[in-house]
Formats: structure tokens, sequence, C-alpha cells
């Protein structure tokens, strides 16, 4: 059937249509303003720095009136010596916290959900969403007395079995990648485990009573009704956390850096506390961070795109 | 669809670049009048008046060095004399460079800076010298002329090079100056009678029968470190101790214990050889040895293994319980040494086999101060400078109100009341809020602690050594270590670090950069498991060196070190 447009309404403009519909929610605009402003001066307004990354920015000149510089600073970092292996081990950590950690905090929601004493239920949500309330600090702090050599809790144990009590986890390469994601999991697996729970608790049970009838077990009703119902929201949550794919943590991987393993850690976001803060390179460490913002925005919109092409889901 | 995107993302963007862009930080505009007022004071003020003013600083130091908590019968004391209202605020950051950095980007200063500058090497100095020509600061040089203490630093010979020509009185700035450095000696050639380094526990030196002035070298310190092992020697709780800890404060990089095996100052790496060719440590064989040396100590369980990375607490914690046959680094005026438990170990030979020679700086430094060009009548906060490093702003800010802390000799020197060094003794944090130096408080010093003499000020070397009869902080190991014959045999040198000319070097970031890499290989070297992979290590730092241009660098610092203005010390001096 095709809409009934009548002539009057036709004729009336887009914008005082606009307004009209503004007036007519005016209440629930009011309630928007405060998170408007908010992004306007904590988000928006801040962007206008990045023009320092085409700019010899000086001091007594402000951002605008610095000379331009062009695309200077960028070739620069291009061709220093440390980009390469800061982009690599960028990459190799964020992919390891945006992919491998996919599926723990739904595994976790999924257990939760079939938990079934209330009381451990509480308890255990509530032990494994304290971490996430420590800082990295203390996080990372914990972990160097754990892993201590001769001393550390680990290497006491291995000593009491019969084994060699002195390795340095902290310092050995190797270890880096197994003590930051298990690090990393133990911080943030109870926190974003919550929105699959939230996700989980809006499936119909009708689903799972049918399933029931049909003679699904407990492992079939999780694969065919629970994980493809809570789909689209772990595709927004992926979508989403794409966009800092450049962006691999500061805080975590600045305490677990060692001189052992700093060709793993060194990474974009420590580089730019090193010549933006530390060197007072503003212009420099704008360019590098600007470029990781502008990466991960290419990111999100292709993961958008092909989410809606192949699963219908989408952000917008 | 497309084009209402376009306007969504573009309008947003152009108006938040107009707005952030016309952030204009350094403020073209000069101060309201720079031209040095009239130094009398009205007729019903004392002297020493200034103006009935606010002075505000922004003071980018740790807080451990620093306070914003001055005692306000202090304050109400400096008003009555200057009519200055004083009020310093510190910058809060992970570290102080970072906070400067940001601080000084922002463009909202107060009054006054006061910031970390120990010589023109140090990291603080390429981001405030940006900042002074780029217009931020206000030339002191016609205030300075004006004073009666800072006046001095015009004066022929008075300052040490560095901050003579590298900090201050740079050649580019053509006679200006926007900072002043503080902690001048009144004389030149004094040296510090803390006593620093490796310090081992008394009772075993004693239960070995080693006398601790005897070991001078690596061979020697291992040796020994061996003979602790064998000796089974226990901590405070019974455990086993271990040969060598680290430093007191910390794990890192050390050099006294070490300094036969650094080539030149520990982090500074650069050294003038016996050939009179400035190389640094990675291109000599100098580092290899070090590494191996390293290896072997730590596969032997003769170091802690964690000498070069363990936290402050940990560290500290296995000083005062004795968990540490060797601690790394510490020294006299730590207060749980008093009683000498622990002896100074060494002084070590130099890289060159060469037995220790004190070496003391014409005149050390350390810490500056500057004034936005936004400040108002910055005059007023010069001679506010001047009055607080006089002798009478010094005795305010060292020993705090005449009467309720001291009490003046026959020859006018102030003699601190007992009862504040009972309560320095029994309860520092509460001392602290007397409010002055000698009660554990130094937030005086920012403006005050320059041409210093204190013999010459108050008859005495440090506070309260006239009322304790000079028995005071240090003397034991100062004695145990014979300090008195090694100031005796001291050279004095005037010059700058090897590092202090990095910020004018065309790639100078990189070299930073480099050199920090360096002293990261090094640990990284020292625990690989083969002197293969140590080498390799080091070829990689060695490669990064190069690729800054390392042999362009040590060319400018022969050409620098030829003229006299700019000559290095490549030893450090202790």
């Amino acid at each position: 059937m095709q809409p009934v447009t009548s002539s009057v309404s036709s004729s009336v403009k887009p914008k005082s249509k606009l307004w009209k519909s503004i007036s007519t929610h005016r209440y629930l605009y009011m309630m928007l303003l405060p998170c408007v402003i908010f992004f306007l001066i904590f988000s928006y307004i801040p962007l206008g720095g990045l023009l320092m990354a085409f700019k010899d920015y000086k001091f007594n000149a402000g951002i605008l009136g610095s000379p331009w510089v062009g695309l200077k600073y960028f070739e620069a970092f291009f061709n220093s010596y440390e980009a390469k292996q800061l982009i690599r081990n960028t990459l190799i950590i964020s992919g390891i916290k945006l992919f491998l950690y996919l599926p723990f905090p739904i595994i976790l929601a999924l257990m939760f959900n079939e938990i079934r004493s209330k009381w451990f239920k509480n308890f255990s949500q509530s032990i494994l969403y304290l971490p996430h309330f420590l800082s990295w600090v203390v996080v990372m702090g914990l972990t160097q007395r754990i892993l201590a050599p001769d001393t550390g809790l680990l290497n006491e144990i291995i000593a009491k079995l019969g084994g060699d009590g002195s390795t340095f986890y902290m310092m050995e390469a190797n270890y880096f990648y197994q003590v930051m994601f298990s690090s990393f999991v133990w911080k943030s697996i109870g926190w974003d485990s919550i929105i699959y729970m939230a996700a989980i608790a809006g499936v119909s049970p009708d689903l799972y009573e049918a399933a029931k009838i049909d003679g699904a077990s407990k492992l079939r009703e999780i694969w065919h009704i629970t994980l493809p119902s809570i789909a689209p929201t772990v595709v927004i949550l992926f979508i989403l956390s794409l966009g800092s794919i450049l962006s691999a943590g500061f805080d975590q991987i600045y305490m677990l850096r060692t001189p052992g393993n700093m060709h793993l850690a060194d990474i974009l976001d420590t580089y730019i506390i090193k010549v933006g803060l530390q060197q007072g390179q503003y212009g420099y460490a704008t360019a590098v961070g600007m470029m990781q913002g502008i990466i991960g925005f290419i990111l999100v919109i292709l993961a958008n795109r092909i989410s809606r092409k192949v699963s219908d889901t989408s952000l917008w | 669809m497309r084009k209402k995107w376009g306007k969504l993302v573009a309008i947003p963007l152009v108006v938040t670049s107009l707005l952030a862009g016309c952030s204009n930080a350094g403020n073209n505009e000069p101060a309201a009048n720079n031209a040095p007022s009239s130094t009398e004071a009205p007729a019903d003020k004392p002297a020493t008046w200034i103006a009935d003013r606010k002075i505000k600083g922004l003071i980018f130091m740790g807080t451990d060095d620093q306070t914003s908590d001055i005692n306000p019968e202090i304050l109400a004391e400096i008003k009555k004399r200057t009519g200055i209202e004083y009020e310093v605020e510190i910058m809060k950051a992970n570290k102080a460079i970072e906070g400067l950095t940001a601080g000084i980007a922002s463009g909202d200063l107060p009054d006054f800076i006061s910031f970390y500058l120990n010589n023109s090497g140090r990291q603080e100095m390429p981001v405030v010298l940006k900042a002074a020509r780029e217009g931020m600061f206000t030339d002191l040089t016609p205030f300075l002329k004006d004073t009666k203490v800072y006046s001095k630093y015009l004066e022929k010979d008075y300052l040490p090079i560095d901050t003579n020509y590298g900090v201050m009185f740079r050649p580019e700035f053509n006679g200006s100056t926007y900072f002043v450095h503080m902690n001048i000696n009144r004389e030149g050639g004094k040296a510090g009678k803390l006593i620093s380094g490796p310090y081992i526990r008394k009772d075993i030196a004693e239960a070995l029968k080693i006398d601790p002035s005897s070991i001078k070298t690596h061979e020697q310190l291992y040796d020994l470190a061996k003979k602790i092992q064998a000796g089974n020697f226990k901590d405070n709780n019974g455990n086993p101790v271990i040969p060598i800890g680290p430093g007191y404060w910390g794990g890192k990089e050390l050099g006294q214990i070490f300094s036969d095996l650094q080539w030149g100052d520990t982090d500074q790496w650069i050294y003038q050889g016996k050939d009179g060719k400035i190389l640094h440590e990675i291109q000599t064989p100098v580092a290899m040895k070090k590494v191996e040396f390293m290896q072997k100590m730590l596969k032997e369980k003769l170091m802690h293994p964690e000498f070069f990375t363990v936290d402050q607490s940990r560290a500290e914690e296995g000083a005062l319980n004795g968990s540490w046959a060797i601690v790394g680094d510490m020294h006299s005026y730590l207060p749980f040494n008093q009683d000498l438990h622990y002896l100074p170990l060494g002084p070590f030979n130099d890289v060159e086999g060469n037995p220790y020679q004190m070496q003391v700086d014409f005149k050390g430094a350390g810490g500056a101060w500057a004034i936005p060009a936004t400040t108002k009548k910055p005059e007023e906060i010069v001679k506010f400078a001047d009055f607080m490093a006089s002798r009478e702003g010094k005795i305010l800010w060292q020993y705090g109100l005449e009467g309720r802390d001291y009490t003046l000799d026959d020859k006018g020197n102030p003699i601190p009341k007992q009862e504040v060094l009972d309560l320095k003794a029994s309860n520092g944090a509460e001392s602290q809020k007397l409010g002055f130096a000698g009660a554990g408080n130094y937030w005086g010093e920012l403006f005050g602690k320059t041409d210093t003499d204190p013999m010459a000020d108050y008859g005495e070397e440090n506070y309260g050594d006239k009322l304790t009869g000079a028995t005071g902080i240090g003397l034991k190991a100062q004695e145990f270590w014979k300090w008195d014959e090694k100031v005796a045999n001291a050279i004095t040198v005037d010059g700058y670090t090897p590092k202090s000319f990095l910020s004018e070097f065309p790639t100078g970031t990189d070299l930073t950069e480099a050199f920090t890499n360096y002293k990261d290989s090094l640990v990284k070297a020292y625990y690989s498991d083969s002197k293969e992979e140590a080498q390799k290590i080091l070829d990689g730092a060695l490669k990064q060196m190069q690729a800054a241009n390392l042999d362009g660098y040590l060319k400018l610092l022969e050409e620098k070190n030829s003229d006299p203005k700019t000559k290095i010390k490549f030893k450090p001096s202790r």
C-alpha cells in the first residue's frame, strides 16, 4: 500500500518539521543535553588539537598560528628506526586482546547462566567482577610479586615440587604474551561478561522450552538458541572494539615492560607518551596518535559494512 | 544520505578545530611592565618590603621533594616583611617531565614555575628551551642586575660553565636569560659529605676478616660475594642473605659498585680513553666484559635476581632486614644506618684501572625557576626570590621563626631549639608542619637555596650542628671512609656532561632514544642465556645508535671539549 501524503504536509519544510519534532520531545532532548555537552567538551573540542599533527607547534603562536609542516611527522614516524617494531607489537597485542580474548567473557556468561544456586552465582560473580576495580598498577604489582624469581609464589611452588624456582618470568620474552594475556583476562573477564549476561537474560524462555520439548541437550540449547540470540550483541561489541585496534592498552603494557621483553612490549601508546610528554614533541606525538585513530575509524566502518552484508547486524 | 553524513562529521570538526585552534597558549603580548621598578620601600614598611600582592607558583617536581603545605605563621611573617602572599601548587604527574611538558603546552601558567634541572643535559632542558625561544618566558637579566644576591650570577667566574653557557646565558640569547639555575655554592670546589655507593654488613665483613676499603675491583667483589655465599649468613628473619642486593631505592644499573666496568658515568657511558678518543661504551670491549661478569654473578646467585628491576619497597625492606650482605647503593644520611652496621665498601677503581680519586664539581647546581611572559610586574617576583636567597630570607625558611623555633647567639647566628630537634627525631611528619628546611620542609629552596655558604651565614655547616656538637648525620661513615684524606687529594672540575648537547644535535631525539635503548639492552643482555645472544643484543643497540648518527655526535663532543666554554667532564663527580 502506498503511503498517503497530503499536499499540506508535503509543503512543510523539513527544517520546521525538525523544530516541531524537537519541540514535541523537548523534555527528552533536555535529558539528552548533558550527554551531548559532555561529548562536545571532552570528545569533540579536543579533536581540534589534531591540527598539531600537521603543524610545527609554537607556544607563542598557538595551534592555528603555528606554521604548517604537511605530513612531515607521519613521514618521520614511518622512516624511524622503531616504527615497524612498534606497529607490529601493537597489532599483535591488540589482536590478542580483540580476537583471542573475545570468547572468554562469552563463555563465562554462559557458565553463569547455567548456575542454579543463586547464592553461589552472586558470590562467584562478585569475585570475578572485583579485579575490574583494581588499577593496572595494583594488578601488575601483584603479578610481579607472584612471578618473582626465587621468592614469588609460582617459583616457590615449582621449587617445592622439585623444579627450578629461579625463572624470572617478567624478564624473559618467552613468557611475555602469556603473562600479558592471563593478567588481562583475570582483570577484564568478569566485568566484560555483564553485557553478555544481559543479552542472555533477554532470550525468550519459550525458545528453551520448545527446545526441551524437542529433546535438546544443554549444549544444544546453548549452541542453537543462546549463541545465535546474543550474536548481534557480540558483533556490535566486536565492531566497536575494532576502533582501538592500534591502542593496545597503555597502563598494563607500561607496567609489564622490562628490558627483557621490551622488543615485544614497546607499543604505539607507550611511544606516544615517551615522545609527546617526556620529550615535548607535541606535533609528532599527535601525528602518531591520530594515525591510531584514523586506522581504527576505517576498520570500524569496514567491519560494519561487512557485518551488515553478511549478518544483518550493524551499528548503523 | 552521504551528504548528510558528511555534514554531520564535518561541522563539529570545523567548529572544534576553530575552538581548539584559537587557543593561543603562549600569548605573544609582552608582560605588562618589564622595566625594573624602584627598589625603595614605603616609609611605613620594612626595608624588605616588595609589594602588596600575591605570588603564585606552579612546581613541576615530585611530592617527595616539594610540598605546597607551608606553615601559616611563616607565611604571615613573609607577608609582614615583604607584603607578598606566597602560594605554590605542585603539578601532579606520573613523571615531573610529563607535568612540565603538559603544563607549558597548556599556556596557563601562574606567576612563576619551578622545575628540576641538574644540568643542561637533563630532559627538562629541551622543553623549557623551546618555551624560552618561543617567547614564553620573561628575560630576567635586567631584573637580576637590580638584586643583592642574584646579581652575583652576572659576575665573572661565579657560575659553573654549564649553568652559565648551557642553562642561563646561552650564546643564542645574547645576554638574556630565561631561567635561574639554583643550588649554586658561594665558594667553588666544595666537596659534599655524603658517602654514597655500596655498603657491606659490618658483622659479615668482620666475620670474613675483610677490610671493606680493600675491595677495589669487580674481581675482588666476585671473590667477596663467593665468600659471603659460602659463609651461610642469615638476615634478621633467619633467612639466608643474598651476597649483593640492589640499591636501597630499588633496582637499577649502578655505577659505583661496578665503577671499573663503567665507561664514564652510569647512564652517560661516553668517555675519553687514554688515547684521547671519545667513544661510547658499546664501541669498547668494556660493554661485553660487563655483560659477561653480570651473567656470571646472576648465574651463580651472587646477585639479587631482580637487581636491576626490583621495586623500592622490597629493596628497602631487604636492606632494613639485613637480607643483602652488600647493599648495592645507599648513602650515609639514611637514618637506619647511623650506627654504621653497614660499612662503606670500596671505593672502586675506574675503568682504566686507576685507583679512586675524588672529583669535585667546581659548583654543582640543581632546580631552576622561570617567570612566564604573561606575569605582571615580573621584577617583583625576582625581588621576592632575592629576599628568599638573602641571609634574612634563608634563616626564615631554614630555621623558622625566632622565638618559636630558634634563638640567636651573640654573633647573631640562629641556634635551633632543642624541642624542635627532639620533635624532628621522634616524629618527622609532625616536625615538617613547622614549615622550614631544618625541620624537614624544603619549600623555601625553590627561590632561596643558592649562593649557599652555611658556615659563613649561620656559623654551622648543617642545621643543628652547634647543638649536637657536629656529631650530625653521616659523620661515622665519613670518618670510616676517610673523607678528609680523600678531599685533600680531590681534583676540581667544571664542565658539561657528555649528553648535554643532545638537544642541539640534529638527530638528538633519535640518539636519545638509542641511548635509552642501550641502557635497556644492557640489562637484557645480562639476563640472556649465552655470550653470543648477549653480543647480538648489543649489536642491535649499536646499530640503532649508528642509525641515529652516534659518530657525528661523538665528533661534536670532540669539538665541544676543545672549547674552554664547553669542556666536558667524562668522569662522574664523587
